[in-house]
């Protein structure tokens, strides 16, 4: 005496009711809201070899509205950008922009192929939020070498920054080897006004950084 | 025998097939974004080169140095027992295990911040917790520790004290290296001086 001579359909009602468990499953798993694009991997790449750089010179461009593919963002407090920001620039924090309706527009504007250029007081302010970007997959995200501080530092001349160096940052401002080798701090000025010097050549290279 | 088992059967093989086609999940956690743009947001993460001065003289043990430049200048000028991980292979097994020795902190360091920030920023993604970066970097090491520069006269008293700890771990770094006319007397008092500085960082 089998279970399924006595109701036939008994299993048919099982078979149903399995399918219909799998699809709704299958209908609510949850995706995160914001994946990760770049595997950790292609991220180290990224930043080996980043090219997504905005130097401060090319932003004339942007500001005279002669290029219109650019859109500034002002990652600083609201305080400071009160006080003074580059021209037309929005003051969106970084964690702001990944919200929900900035995710979408940040979209749309990477469709249309709109650079969005993020800056904050220094580079390194908007180096974080950069790569967080770049690995969400925005690739028309990139960040103004020398930051806010470089820009304010140039605004009056801008074109004229072509020339100048200071932004450049991750390089070498000494020989550490030979500076480390060659110190001799006495308690006379002898030689702390000789390293004056050369702490007084560098300075102009970095204000931009900042910090220091 | 009834031939809905059958059906059964031969549908849940069906299924199984598509575990195939599931994305390869890795076998770590991975913070996520959100979270780790909070983090990237706050300045928790800087330490300055005051402070880590003062752990490397005091020989603290709960705290490494990794320096994330090419292994060439590396090998050129290094801090006291700093590890060289090059930022292209702080994904590597060997990174992985310095990374991950517990209840110690690792400070990333390379010649300006940026570089150390993009180290952090891909640490953190990789879960790890306790990392931080020297704010300002060899750069700022050598302008603040290796060449301090003397306050003005009318500088507040705490000025003048940071800047004798850094004359005095100035010499204990270049000192130690050259093992020249530094005299041990010098050391001590500057050891002595450094424990009210440090607090105040600069960099």
């Amino acid at each position: 005496m089998h279970v399924h001579e006595i109701n036939p359909k008994k299993t048919l009602i099982t078979l149903t009711i399995f399918v219909i468990v799998i699809i709704v499953g299958l209908l609510t798993i949850t995706n995160p809201r914001l994946e990760y694009k770049l595997t950790p991997n292609e991220t180290v790449e990224l930043v080996v070899w980043d090219d997504s750089y905005v130097f401060p010179y090319e932003l004339e461009d942007v500001i005279v509205g002669a290029v219109d593919t650019v859109i500034l963002i002002d990652i600083r407090n609201t305080f400071d950008f009160s006080r003074g920001h580059i021209p037309g620039a929005e003051n969106i924090s970084a964690v702001e922009l990944l919200s929900e309706d900035n995710i979408k527009r940040l979209k749309k504007l990477q469709k249309e192929g709109i650079c969005v250029l993020i800056y904050g007081e220094t580079q390194l302010q908007a180096n974080g939020p950069w790569m967080v970007f770049r690995q969400l997959g925005f690739s028309n995200v990139k960040s103004l070498m020398g930051g806010y501080q470089y820009y304010a530092l140039w605004k009056d001349n801008l074109a004229d920054s072509y020339g100048d160096d200071g932004y450049l940052l991750g390089a070498a401002d000494f020989d550490y080897s030979d500076i480390a080798s060659n110190v001799n701090i006495d308690e006379n000025e002898g030689d702390s006004e000789k390293t004056s010097i050369t702490v007084n050549r560098r300075k102009k290279s970095t204000v931009a950084e900042g910090g220091c | 025998m009834n031939k809905n088992y059958f059906i059964l059967f031969g549908l849940l093989i069906v299924l199984s097939g598509g575990l195939l086609f599931l994305p390869e999940k890795t076998n770590y956690v991975q913070q996520s974004p959100e979270s780790l743009m909070w983090d990237i947001v706050q300045p928790t993460r800087y330490i300055s080169t005051d402070q880590v001065a003062k752990l490397i003289i005091e020989k603290d043990p709960l705290f490494q140095l990794v320096d994330v430049r090419p292994d060439y200048d590396f090998e050129a000028f290094s801090l006291p027992n700093s590890f060289n991980i090059p930022i292209d292979s702080i994904l590597t097994d060997e990174a992985n295990d310095i990374f991950n020795i517990e209840d110690v902190n690792t400070i990333f360091l390379s010649d300006d911040d940026i570089k150390a920030d993009q180290a952090w920023v891909i640490a953190k993604r990789m879960g790890y917790k306790s990392v931080y970066v020297m704010k300002g970097g060899l750069n700022c090491w050598i302008r603040t520790i290796i060449q301090p520069q003397k306050p003005s006269e009318s500088a507040p008293i705490t000025e003048f004290e940071l800047y004798n700890f850094r004359k005095g771990a100035s010499i204990y770094f270049t000192g130690a290296e050259l093992s020249t006319n530094s005299d041990i007397k010098q050391e001590v008092s500057i050891t002595r001086k450094k424990k009210e500085t440090v607090a105040e960082g600069g960099c």
